[in-house]
């Protein structure tokens, strides 16, 4: 920034509207590149002279830090929220039972019974896919999983071959290119063209992929087909970095930063015409196309990977673009913006939802791992070799006249004050330091998986439990309601229909009543209870309340991983309680 | 029938207050709304509003179970669906929030079970899915999927596995799901 304070040489040759698409010329020579910055130290008016040396790195560390704090914090988040919740799975019932008996409005109603419908068939689908196959199905689905991973990593490869070559031939074009010709300069943006091109094409080929292929499961599906994808874009991004490491790194007497940032910034700013054409045809026109002239193939869906991906990979350009070009973030903000209510306006009026809806917390996870992992680290990755071992080009650059970029920073140290040195000499260089720290954090990761083995094992057997109790529960109403059943044929029946009155007050104070008695109706009609059959009931609800305090009593043991032991015990108990049962119904019998 | 709305007596009112989980607020609105219906024959002392009339209700016009609604509260001899002013202040007790799990389970156990045998088996529970489900063709289930869907939901519910799924399995299932005693909800 004090930079642009500061005088800025005048631009050499004229500001022509390709400048905006090709990001040479003009812009050469300003703030926007690195080659733009001085390597004095700015004497400002006021306060201590600014070292533009050590601020533009440690201005791109620090900004590179919290990045990563933010990506790490954010996963952490969405991965504890996704596997704590996954046990609380729905089901069919819990599906039927949720329905909103407030809902007034007509059209509510019928978009819920819409969703209800959907989300009916899709856990339909999901458990219907889970039944065995015949092992030739078996092999033939092998078959073709492992002719469309072998077709799509050919692709992946064959995409950045080319991106190489072309990469080289445009090299050779360029050298002998002094002033600015305008075809020369259109011609520099084949790459970024060519680039683009196959960003949009080959994933489209995948999805053709997803016809021929069935798998078992949806989601792996869905897997597969970010795997690819992000497969496709790195190995692009990997040969289009190794190409500038490699090679126009090592081109003498250019100013070989420069025309990196130039390069990454013709990457984005095609990528960006790209997304929008992309959106603009592929959904808009699928519309009216979908709507108007082939109704069959109906509106299109809104593809929430592809869209994630495509911004992933162009936050992944604008991160490696931050030690080259620094402004170019300013731009990407622009170009988010920008995009996010293109997309914003399209999706609303073009697409349909997504029929598989659901998961989204669990791809949430992915989508910032695979934000984090491949990308962050591969841009940290580079800039970082940049920075160490690579020589800075001699004729611009704030680092001019250094070995290595990081030299700066020593140089810096070697100045300053003492305790800061001692910081910087034993804490971040020593290797002692850091084999301690990390002896230690693997000390407390291991600890922390066994914790969390344990309590996973707890978690099954509270959920066997629970199934269990149920069971226990629905035997022994079984054998209450037979026992109900002889009781009333027994007696006589009076089916008293009392007042409204009586009959709300007795269902009131039925129902407040303790919960474990609960009598069930066999016949809709409210019947009065009648004294005859009231003392079962007591006696019933004497032995439950006894079971109850006998089951309380289990709870202190199992207390280690014992799985066998707490469930057979109540069984035993509803053994002992059964032969009691039905003692005392042979001796009510008797009279 | 002029201004001369019939006030509720006190004594009434206290009664019903005490008798249901409503507040003095939701009965004295529950009886203007109801009085609505009964202006025009004013002839029995507790009059009874045939189905029709009550399903004009906004609350109750457009929920998939209105007629079951009508019927598991209805007291008459004939079964038509009719309301008294009790049956209705029943209706509203039933679906209000202060009513309990152990009410509103009972009570959404009589309105799923269709044909009153006092179970739900495979008929009803057919039913209740295509209720909720939709009426149009594309939103309905094919007999293959309706199928399937039914032999999940007695897997996953009948306990003694007797292929119906009676009151205490129902409440076993109704326990397990958290929003149901706010989604069991009629308000006036």
């Amino acid at each position: 920034i004090p930079q642009l304070v500061s005088d800025v040489p005048l631009s050499t040759s004229q500001f022509t509207g390709l400048e905006l698409l090709t990001g040479m010329g003009y812009f050469s020579n300003t703030v926007m590149y690195y080659g733009g910055y001085s390597n004095h130290t700015v004497a400002s008016s006021s306060s201590a002279p600014y070292n533009t040396q050590l601020a533009y790195l440690l201005t791109i560390a620090v900004y590179l830090v919290l990045c990563g704090v933010s990506l790490i914090y954010s996963m952490a988040r969405s991965f504890q929220s996704n596997y704590v919740l996954e046990g609380a799975s729905g089901g069919a019932w819990i599906l039927l039972c949720s329905w909103d008996f407030s809902v007034t409005n007509e059209r509510a109603v019928r978009q819920r019974k819409a969703n209800l419908t959907i989300q009916l068939k899709e856990s339909l689908s999901e458990k219907a896919q889970q039944d065995q196959l015949s092992s030739s199905e078996k092999l033939k689905r092998f078959g073709v999983h492992l002719g469309t991973w072998l077709l799509s990593t050919g692709l992946a490869v064959g995409a950045s071959a080319a991106i190489y070559f072309l990469s080289e031939f445009e090299q050779k074009q360029a050298q002998p290119i002094e002033g600015s010709d305008l075809l020369a300069d259109a011609s520099t943006l084949l790459v970024p063209f060519v680039v683009s091109l196959i960003n949009l094409v080959v994933p489209l080929i995948y999805s053709l992929f997803n016809k021929i292929e069935v798998f078992s499961n949806p989601r792996t599906q869905v897997y597969a087909v970010i795997m690819r994808n992000v497969f496709l874009k790195m190995s692009i991004l990997g040969i289009l970095c190794y190409n500038w490491m490699d090679i126009v790194a090592r081109e003498p007497n250019t100013c070989w930063e420069s025309s990196i940032g130039q390069a990454l910034y013709r990457l984005v700013v095609v990528d960006f015409f790209f997304l929008l054409l992309g959106s603009f045809f592929g959904e808009f026109l699928s519309n009216v196309i979908g709507s108007k002239c082939v109704p069959s193939l109906g509106v299109p869906e809104f593809d929430v990977a592809r869209n994630v991906l495509d911004l992933i990979y162009s936050q992944t350009l604008a991160w490696i673009a931050i030690y080259f070009s620094p402004l170019l973030t300013v731009i990407q903000i622009f170009k988010f913006f920008i995009l996010f209510y293109v997309k914003k306006v399209s999706l609303m009026r073009n697409c349909q939802p997504p029929r598989r809806s659901g998961r989204a917390a669990q791809m949430q996870t992915i989508f910032i791992a695979l934000l984090f992992l491949p990308s962050f680290v591969g841009a940290l990755s580079m800039v970082a070799y940049t920075v160490w071992s690579l020589k800075p080009s001699q004729s611009c650059g704030p680092f001019r006249d250094l070995d290595k970029p990081y030299d700066v920073v020593e140089h810096w140290m070697s100045t300053e004050k003492a305790w800061v040195v001692w910081i910087y000499e034993r804490v971040i260089r020593s290797e002692l330091f850091f084999f301690l720290v990390s002896l230690l954090i693997l000390v407390l990761t291991f600890f922390f998986w066994q914790v969390i083995k344990g309590r996973k094992l707890l978690i099954i057997q509270l959920r066997q439990r629970i199934a269990n109790e149920g069971k226990d529960k629905g035997f022994l109403l079984e054998k209450l309601q037979n026992l109900q059943k002889a009781k009333k044929s027994s007696a006589n029946k009076r089916k008293t229909r009392t007042k409204t009155n009586q009959r709300n007050f007795s269902n009131r104070q039925w129902y407040a009543e303790p919960d474990y008695n609960q009598t069930p109706e066999s016949h809709p009609a409210p019947v009065m209870v009648d004294p005859a059959s009231s003392a079962p009931s007591a006696l019933i609800q004497a032995m439950l309340a006894r079971q109850q305090a006998e089951l309380e009593d289990e709870y202190e043991p199992p207390r280690h991983p014992a799985p066998d032991s707490p469930p057979s015990a109540p069984s035993a108990l509803i053994q002992a309680m059964l032969a009691r049962q039905q003692a005392e119904l042979e001796d009510d019998g008797d009279y | 029938m002029g201004g001369t709305t019939s006030q509720l007596p006190k004594d009434l009112l206290s009664e019903y207050q005490e008798l249901t989980f409503l507040t003095k607020q939701e009965i004295l609105l529950a009886h203007k709304r109801f009085s609505d219906f009964t202006r025009e024959g004013r002839n029995s002392p507790s009059p009874r509003v045939p189905m029709e009339k009550i399903l004009t209700l906004p609350e109750l016009k457009s929920n998939p179970f209105r007629e079951r609604i009508c019927q598991v509260f209805s007291t008459s001899d004939v079964k038509d669906g009719s309301l008294t002013f009790e049956d209705f202040l029943d209706l509203l007790s039933a679906f209000s929030d202060s009513a309990t799990l152990e009410i509103k389970s009972h009570y959404a156990f009589r309105i799923f079970d269709f044909d009153d045998d006092g179970t739900l088996d495979g008929g009803d529970l057919e039913k209740l899915v295509n209720c909720l489900t939709g009426d149009t063709d594309d939103t309905r289930l094919t007999q293959e999927e309706m199928r399937q869907l039914i032999s999940n939901i007695l897997e996953e519910s009948d306990i003694d596995k007797d292929g119906t799924v009676n009151l205490s399995e129902f409440q076993h299932v109704i326990s397990r799901s958290p929003d149901f005693v706010s989604s069991f909800k009629i308000v006036l």
